[in-house]
């Protein structure tokens, strides 16, 4: 007996040997470089073009911030929506970190106290004159995070994004087409496209989430901004069932019907279809404004940029918005330190950058800017400026509740699948939305 | 015989305690997450996971009138055909022809069909969405070559075909290990039953069922164990596939999990919807377990 006695004691020693050992390493930074601070940010931006942007960002934060070091994590959306609920939890979890917005996301870790409102930045840096009240209502929540679009700011956004009609300039000008300035002639123009035997559409739906847009899209030509904010944010009690979303439903059925989109479009996935669209395949794509760096480089084609257009006598509005925004954990640190990052990350300077690697940055252009604007980049540009000036910024309904992404995704394969008709996707998608207002209501 | 494996003096524990080491690991990430799991599923969390509110069985009782979940676990029990028999038909089948009747280079064709299996299943994922394009892929390029060009489908986005599309790449990925299963089984029946049973004038196809198949009872019961818990608690395929689309049609339970408990934030659901999903598996494996092992031996 005595010999396991031992041995038992010599697995305790080793085991608290062990985790005596493993401890340094978490302690080390703030007992060794007390005079350094170092920013833990964790972000987004994983392709090339906007890594290059955040790392030239970064480093000239460091230069001008003698003794801050900025430790960055890069993780595509998915795994940081993922990692950073628990991460922002820990007290050695990110400084600043990027945080999706709506409910699920920015509204859940609100209710949890784990964001730093940024009322006070926001009067110290003079955000106000950066962002207009309605970009920043998208990333305000009241502090039990159970109201959106009004309250507290928790994040700010460096770029931003509008969702249009992409067009292959090549195609437009061998069949004499141009660009339609009304519903209208959209929709003519597509039956036009249909005829000379040309997809009109690129499109794919088997990721799901680009359909959202497609049905959106033709959504708010028909509804009014006031509708789109009510149903995003959850107030004024309104409805989804309503003629308006029904027709939107009715015109895109008829479009699949048509054959306007790519054939097979079921079965084809976002990446996919872009990918066809950039090699000369379709006239046209609807989608977001994101995708415009990639048609700018590597591919012989050209390509131009439009909003959708409204119907005849009436202004458009698109869906668009503001990209994934920066936000501060609670219980960091250094609280004005990661402000200052978020400021420089909003900065005219950082507004340049963007826009050179081909993103629509959130803020304004410098006025000095010699940033090219005869390009693609400068359409997309063009049609953010335009909805902005005419108060025409809508939204991405599936931020409406906890579960429309879900609800929407699988509506909509069934509208285009033809096992639901618009009457049934409307009835289905206000079963979720009246149930989430209810709940909230309590 | 016991005694006899421990040398004179030594305690009986001493063996215990060589476990122990390997027993904390296992109690650390799985035992103690499995019991996290079930007392998770009765509670409703809100906070991120930092407060819960004890609810009892609400969230079991709300399972069974979510009509998600039964579509999701109908789905599952689909799979069981594309998982477990039409891999063990087909691994049967390759098997007793690979045995039977050797082949020249019969190592390389058992290396290829057994291929499928070590391929990470997300990449299994990407190549046959790739397979699967209406556009691009080589199915229907291939079904519009040979004049079938009628039966082309958006097969992962359609509602009648997207079971089967995804179901078949379970198929694929499956009989690979069944059929090295069984071959190794076959290694074990002695030649001469086929002799004296040929002898007796019996068909190759009696010697599959009176010989083959009775021999091979052991290794079709872990082939049906594993393939029917690969089918139960499938993710990856339909994640990298379809996501669960078009609508519900290929929604499965472990889907639902993922998407309740890390993308809705609703922990103590997803924890009891995978809290039943291991009971069932369980329950299952057992009676596979008690239906096919002969009383004295063991699987």
């Amino acid at each position: 007996m005595k010999k396991i006695h031992k041995i038992v004691v010599l697995m305790l020693v080793l085991i608290l040997v062990l985790s005596a050992c493993s401890k340094p390493t978490t302690d080390n930074p703030e007992v060794t470089d007390s005079d350094e601070i170092t920013l833990v940010v964790w972000d987004q931006f994983y392709r090339p073009e906007e890594s290059a942007v955040i790392e030239k960002l970064n480093a000239e934060f460091e230069k001008a911030h003698p003794g801050v070091k900025i430790q960055r994590e890069v993780k595509v959306l998915d795994d940081l929506k993922m990692t950073v609920k628990l991460a922002l939890a820990e007290a050695d979890g990110p400084d600043v970190a990027q945080v999706n917005q709506g409910r699920s996301d920015m509204g859940a870790l609100i209710e949890a106290d784990l964001l730093l409102p940024l009322n006070d930045y926001l009067a110290k840096y003079g955000w106000g004159n950066v962002f207009s009240t309605s970009v920043a209502s998208r990333n305000s929540f009241t502090p039990d995070g159970k109201s959106f679009g009004h309250g507290n700011l928790y994040g700010v956004s460096p770029t931003a994004e509008v969702v249009g009609v992409f067009y292959n300039k090549g195609i437009f000008k061998k069949n004499r087409w141009s660009v339609p300035t009304t519903f209208e002639e959209f929709q003519e123009l597509l039956a036009k496209i249909k005829k000379a035997g040309i997809t009109p559409i690129s499109f794919g739906s088997l990721d799901g989430w680009n359909a959202i847009h497609e049905f959106s899209a033709i959504q708010h030509l028909l509804v009014t901004p006031a509708y789109i904010n009510s149903l995003t944010y959850g107030v004024n009690n309104v409805s989804f069932d309503t003629p308006e979303n029904q027709e939107a439903a009715q015109i895109l059925l008829d479009w699949a019907q048509a054959g306007y989109f790519t054939e097979g479009y079921p079965g084809i996935g976002y990446d996919d279809s872009n990918n066809n669209f950039k090699a000369g395949e379709g006239a046209m794509t609807i989608t977001g404004s994101w995708f415009a760096p990639e048609l700018m480089i590597g591919t012989d084609q050209e390509f131009g940029f439009f909003l959708l257009p409204g119907l005849s006598g009436k202004q458009t509005m698109a869906i668009g918005g503001v990209g994934v925004p920066y936000a501060i954990r609670k219980t960091t640190q250094h609280p004005d330190l990661a402000a200052e990052y978020l400021n420089w990350m909003i900065s005219p300077r950082a507004a340049e950058l963007w826009a050179k690697a081909g993103m629509l940055p959130a803020m304004s252009l410098p006025e000095n800017s010699k940033v090219k604007t005869d390009n693609l980049f400068g359409e997309t540009l063009y049609a953010w400026e335009t909805i902005n000036k005419n108060n025409a910024v809508g939204h991405y309904i599936d931020w409406a509740t906890p579960t429309f992404y879900d609800t929407l995704v699988a509506e909509l394969q069934k509208l285009l699948g033809s096992i639901a008709t618009p009457a049934d996707f409307t009835a289905a998608v206000e079963r979720d939305y009246a149930q989430f207002l209810k709940e909230q209501n309590k | 015989m016991r005694k006899a494996n421990r040398y004179p003096g030594e305690s009986k524990w001493l063996g215990l305690l060589y476990l122990l080491p390997a027993f904390l690991i296992y109690a650390l990430f799985t035992l103690i997450p499995i019991i996290e799991t079930f007392r998770s599923s009765f509670f409703e969390w809100s906070d991120l996971g930092r407060t819960s509110q004890w609810v009892g069985l609400q969230n079991y009782l709300d399972l069974f009138q979510d009509g998600s979940f039964l579509k999701a676990f109908s789905n599952n029990l689909i799979f069981i055909t594309f998982y477990s028999i039409i891999p063990i038909l087909l691994g049967l089948l390759l098997a007793s022809l690979l045995s039977r009747y050797p082949i020249p280079g019969f190592t390389v064709f058992r290396t290829v069909l057994f291929l499928p299996q070590v391929i990470s299943m997300v990449v299994v994922g990407v190549i046959w969405r790739w397979m699967f394009n209406p556009t691009n892929g080589p199915i229907n390029l291939f079904l519009s070559a040979i004049g079938l060009g009628h039966l082309q489908q958006a097969w992962l986005g359609s509602f009648q075909w997207a079971l089967p599309a995804v179901g078949s790449i379970a198929s694929w990925v499956q009989y690979g290990f069944c059929m090295v299963l069984f071959l190794a089984g076959m290694q074990r029946i002695p030649e001469e039953y086929y002799e004296a049973s040929s002898l007796d004038g019996a068909s190759a196809f009696h010697q599959f069922f009176l010989i083959t198949i009775p021999g091979l009872k052991a290794e079709i019961a872990v082939a049906l164990i594993t393939t029917i818990v690969s089918a139960l608690r499938v993710f990856d395929l339909v994640y990298s596939t379809t996501k669960g689309g078009p609508g519900e049609s290929t929604l499965v339970t472990g889907y639902l999990i993922y998407r309740s408990a890390i993308l809705n934030n609703q922990i103590g659901y997803g924890a009891a919807i995978a809290t039943l999903l291991t009971v069932v598996i369980l329950s299952l494996s057992f009676l596979i377990r008690r239906i096919l092992s002969d009383r004295n031996e063991v699987v």
